[in-house]
């Protein structure tokens, strides 16, 4: 795409005074120069055209407040995403498209008006929607802050994926020392109520105003909170009819190893572990993150508990990053765990009948199939995301992604929040993570959920809808069509109309394209913006009457 | 039965219980009906009632908003829709009118009373129902013509409310039972079977042919909004000239407006001096708004307008 | 849209595809294409809106009455809408202006409308080649 002549071509276009061709127009410098510009020439209408607006749309609307223009008088044109990154092979047509949409986005910003943003109360208390590692230390870095918090645990006690687990890497701590004291700290602070063996049901609302319904001990609690942290967590995956799982008895997953051996049976002589069962799959393609950390963990420590024992762990690869993995890798290895390689076209067969007796594997290093004797075969799988999430994912208003775990605004910009106001993420919600990575994912997203409670109000972007009341016939087409009855019909200056209640509007536009007479608009999206960014585009277009 | 009326709306007026009454009167000649808005006894005398009262009068009950009392409307079955679909449109409230419902059996079509009898209707002197005939006095003769011969096409298919208070009628409100030799959507059906270039031509032969006189908008119920959009200056959905593209914007547009309110009674066509054969549209939109929403507009009080709501099970299939 | 309309002067340029696309979804989808370098025709000019539900009927008609090759409205899949309803009533809505364009012989590859989730960049590139395709293949039959 040939940036220069759209730049060019941008001059050309009615009502443009100004154009900046700028490499990073985000950067310090690039805002730096807008505010300039605005100053210098008057201007009253900004147009930006380069990435997403989902992303830095907000940094150049406060740029323009700063400037002394009212942020709603800027629009954003994308012509990277939409434009010069799906069209890399075709300059002539993604010059003339990023024409196109500068100009409409032109014609847009002509019919832009100043807005005010509406404030609203936030009610100064959270929830917290899981009662792992993740939640509870989210709920205990909110109540550090004088926040109220309100913890559901679906589980009858607290903790988590981590209860199954045995002992911690890197030092095998016992996993009790960590999780006992952490448990003790949220059951005993005052700031922070406890529902386990409990759901939320229903979580209707907005930011700043959620209605919360949990279901706890037979009955139903409503609550209020100002903001909404998810941090359920994932399952492990069960990899039912792979390897013999669930047909036979000695083939179990690594936490049902962990769970199995917490009581401290005795550990058997033999033991094959299958990494990547289940992940880097043409079914589910990526990796679990530290399911390797897990395989090598409870190798060690069946070297530990035998050193005669054999331990056999085939693995796609080893995912042993940074320091201290790499360095549990090599202590496994240093102990004799035997780590073989296969691939994932020449998986390992389980042989036996009643029981797993040996594991039959291609070595790959070793260019030959190799028999292993076993007592236990462990399964080494990914986590995956609950199925509860579909409910959630609905009750929250909140996406997910194509694997279901829940899908954060933005990977590197935006990880623990949504695009959705007011409820943020952490945790193996989002995707495998572990202890380290939950707690501070927890953090990040309690410093986020306590923002908007401890500012004690939220600005609304004002996209909301208004009505001319002159216009308005009070047919009710709004009324009914809108999903958060936001409208109401009063008497006004002209009779009865229709009045939109801005605290309750979300500015979705569906009254809007309900509304036969044109009287209802949405601010930032009218019918004269719109019809305006239309009419831009057909402009060159020959109707065959003459009509241009 | 014009007798009847004009007794009750006689009474209407003594009682002081209406500041007018909306009905029909002679026009410029014998064959001519026309609206009108008659208060005292001598204007009374001027009502009439026969197969050739085709306006629906209920759109001008929309100026009693105004009066501090009430007005008196006279209705056939079918315009009664109209009634229903203002009051869930909440434009107008029913203590504001008193509504007369007359046992209308069918009008007549004056295009196929020219035909069928060969003259032209300057020198008809009146229609008159006979049953499973119309009377028609021309010159000093009365001819009986069998009813399905001159009948209003959406007579056919006649539909009242399903439930309707009138608070009088003037008979029993039954609608006209007559067999057609065709469906009710039968010209939509011959359209749809046609391939999709000669629709198109069809259609496009049609709207050029109109002189956006506004005529169908100003006699439709439903077009009751103060200002139109097709008014507005921003945005501008209409440039004026009635060209072709600008034509169809103006036709296709009023057609999703009236979807899911267009009641069938036909005034639009009526009006059209230009002979654009609106039903042709329209009926396709009650038969679509039918298909695929289970939905007929102006029967009940209680329905919500379909395009306000939806089902969880609408159809996909078209995506 | 008179059979001209098609024809830009008459050299046969590449047809104009009019995307509504909703911002907590369609658009993120969008996005996610591009983040991908999904590569895919170039005749699609997007618009955002907040919800699919705010496009009215009455755009896909003067966008197709102006000369634009097709119009495609793309929303959250149900159940998903941010707003809860919003895209229920875009489906009501593209079901009832299908069956009238396709009656005025409007070709109904013209008017389309799609679910794209925030996830599927993949479907988007998809539904733009294939959206694209198709209505090259009728304005290529135009006279």
């Amino acid at each position: 795409m040939r940036v220069p002549e759209v730049a060019e071509y941008a001059r050309s276009l009615p009502n443009v005074v100004y154009v900046e061709d700028n490499l990073y127009a985000c950067s310090e410098e690039g805002l730096s120069s807008i505010k300039e510009q605005i100053a210098k020439q008057h201007l009253n209408r900004v147009v930006v055209a380069s990435c997403t607006p989902r992303t830095h749309e907000p940094l150049f609307k406060e740029a323009c407040e700063e400037a002394g223009l009212n942020k709603y008088l800027f629009e954003f044109v994308n012509i990277r995403e939409h434009c010069s990154w799906i069209h890399m092979h075709d300059s002539a047509g993604a010059t003339e498209k990023a024409k196109e949409l500068v100009r409409m986005g032109v014609a847009k910003a002509c019919y832009l008006e100043p807005q005010e943003e509406f404030e609203s109360e936030v009610f100064p208390a959270a929830l917290v929607i899981g009662g792992g590692v993740a939640g509870m230390t989210a709920a205990l870095s909110l109540a550090g802050q004088g926040i109220q918090v309100h913890l559901v645990e679906r589980e009858k006690e607290l903790g988590g994926l981590i209860r199954s687990v045995r002992t911690l890497f890197p030092a095998q701590q016992d996993t009790e020392d960590l999780l006992g004291p952490l448990v003790e700290r949220v059951r005993s602070h005052p700031q922070i109520t406890t529902y386990v063996g409990s759901e939320a049901e229903t979580v209707d609302g907005f930011i700043g105003d959620f209605d919360v319904s949990i279901a706890t001990d037979g009955q139903t609690k409503e609550l209020k909170v100002g903001t909404v942290i998810v941090a359920t967590g994932a399952q492990e995956l069960k990899p039912i009819a792979l390897y013999g799982y669930s047909r036979l008895p000695n083939v179990v997953t690594q936490l049902e190893f962990e769970e199995k051996f917490k009581e401290g049976a005795d550990t058997p002589r033999n033991v094959v572990m299958i990494n990547c069962v289940g992940a880097r799959i043409p079914e589910r393609t990526y990796c679990g993150r530290f399911c390797c950390t897990t395989a090598i963990k409870n190798a060690i420590w069946l070297k530990e508990q035998d050193p005669e024992a054999s331990v056999h762990v085939l693995q796609r690869d080893v995912m042993a990053y940074g320091v201290d993995i790499e360095e549990f890798y090599r202590r496994a290895m240093e102990l004799g765990v035997r780590f073989v390689r296969y691939d994932i076209e020449n998986p390992p067969q389980i042989m036996g009948e009643e029981r797993a007796e040996a594991v039959k594997v291609y070595h790959q290093l070793m260019g030959r199939q190799v028999v292993l004797p076993t007592d236990l075969v462990v399964l080494t799988t990914p986590l995956v995301s609950r199925e509860d999430n579909e409910r959630l994912s609905k009750m929250l208003k909140v996406p997910l992604g194509s694997e279901g775990f829940f899908l954060e605004a933005h990977l590197k910009l935006r990880p623990i929040e949504f695009a959705t106001d007011g409820v943020y993420v952490c945790g193996s919600a989002r995707y495998p993570s572990d202890i380290r990575e939950s707690v501070s994912q927890a953090y990040a997203a309690a410093a986020k959920a306590a923002i908007p409670i401890r500012d004690g109000f939220v600005r609304a972007e004002a996209i909301t809808a208004f009505c001319s009341e002159r216009t308005c016939t009070a047919c009710g087409n709004c009324v009914e069509v809108c999903p958060f009855g936001a409208i109401e019909l009063q008497e006004g200056r002209f009779g009865e109309t229709a009045h939109v209640n801005v605290a309750q509007c979300k500015g979705c536009g569906c009254c809007v394209a309900a509304c036969p007479s044109g009287a209802m608009q949405q601010r930032g999206f009218d019918d004269r913006q719109l019809f305006g960014m239309i009419s831009a585009l057909a402009e060159e277009m020959t109707s065959g009457t003459g009509r241009q | 039965m014009q007798d009847k009326l004009r007794d009750i709306v006689n009474k209407l007026q003594a009682e002081g219980a209406i500041e007018y009454f909306i009905g029909y009167c002679p026009g410029a000649g014998p064959h001519l009906v026309v609206p009108c808005f008659v208060a005292g006894e001598d204007e009374v005398e001027r009502l009439v009632w026969n197969p050739l009262c085709l306006h629906n009068l209920s759109k001008y009950i929309l100026q009693a908003r105004d009066l501090e009392g009430k007005v008196g409307l006279l209705v056939k079955g079918c315009d009664a829709r109209a009634i229903v679909e203002l009051l869930k449109q909440r434009q107008i409230e029913r203590e504001k009118m008193v509504v007369i419902g007359v046992p209308c059996q069918g009008q007549v079509d004056p295009a196929k009373l020219e035909k069928v009898l060969g003259v032209p209707m300057e020198k008809v002197k009146g229609v008159e129902d006979a049953g499973d005939a119309f009377l028609v006095s021309v010159g000093e003769e009365k001819q009986k013509v069998p009813k399905e011969q001159l009948l209003r096409e959406k007579c056919f298919y006649c539909k009242h409310p399903t439930s309707f208070e009138y608070d009088s009628t003037l008979g029993e409100m039954i609608p006209l039972s007559m067999d057609a030799d065709r469906g009710e959507f039968a010209l939509v059906e011959e359209l749809e079977q046609l391939p999709l270039e000669e629709r198109r031509a069809f259609w496009q032969k049609q709207f050029a042919r109109c002189i956006r006189c506004n005529a169908c908008r100003e006699v439709c119920y439903a077009c009751y909004c103060t200002e139109c959009i097709f008014d507005k200056k921003t945005p501008r959905w209409l440039d004026k000239p009635p060209l072709l593209p600008e034509n169809e914007i103006y036709h296709l547009i009023r057609v999703l407006h009236l979807a899911g309110r267009c009641i069938d009674c036909g005034e639009c066509e009526r009006v059209c001096p230009m002979r654009i054969p609106l039903s042709r549209l329209y009926k396709k939109v009650q038969k679509d708004v039918a298909e695929l929403f289970n939905y007929e507009a102006g029967m009940e009080l209680d329905e919500v307008l379909p395009l306000v709501t939806f089902e969880l099970d609408d159809q996909d299939s078209f995506m | 849209m008179a059979p001209e309309d098609n024809e830009r002067g008459g050299d046969g340029s590449e047809p104009k595809i009019l995307v509504f696309a909703c911002n907590w979804c369609a658009y993120a989808g969008a996005d996610l294409a591009g983040v991908s370098r999904l590569q895919m025709p170039s005749n699609c000019r997007v618009i955002r809106v907040m919800c699919s539900a705010r496009v009215k009927p009455e755009f896909v008609i003067t966008a197709l009455s102006k000369g634009l090759d097709g119009v495609l409205i793309l929303g959250c899949h149900p159940g998903d809408c941010h707003y809860s309803e919003g895209n229920y009533f875009t489906r009501r809505r593209g079901l009832f202006l299908r069956g009238l364009l396709e009656y005025l012989g409007i070709e109904p590859e013209r008017f389309q409308v799609k679910w794209v989730s925030a996830s599927e960049g993949a479907k988007f590139a998809e539904i733009v080649k294939e959206v694209t395709e198709k209505i090259k293949a009728l304005s290529a039959n135009r006279p």
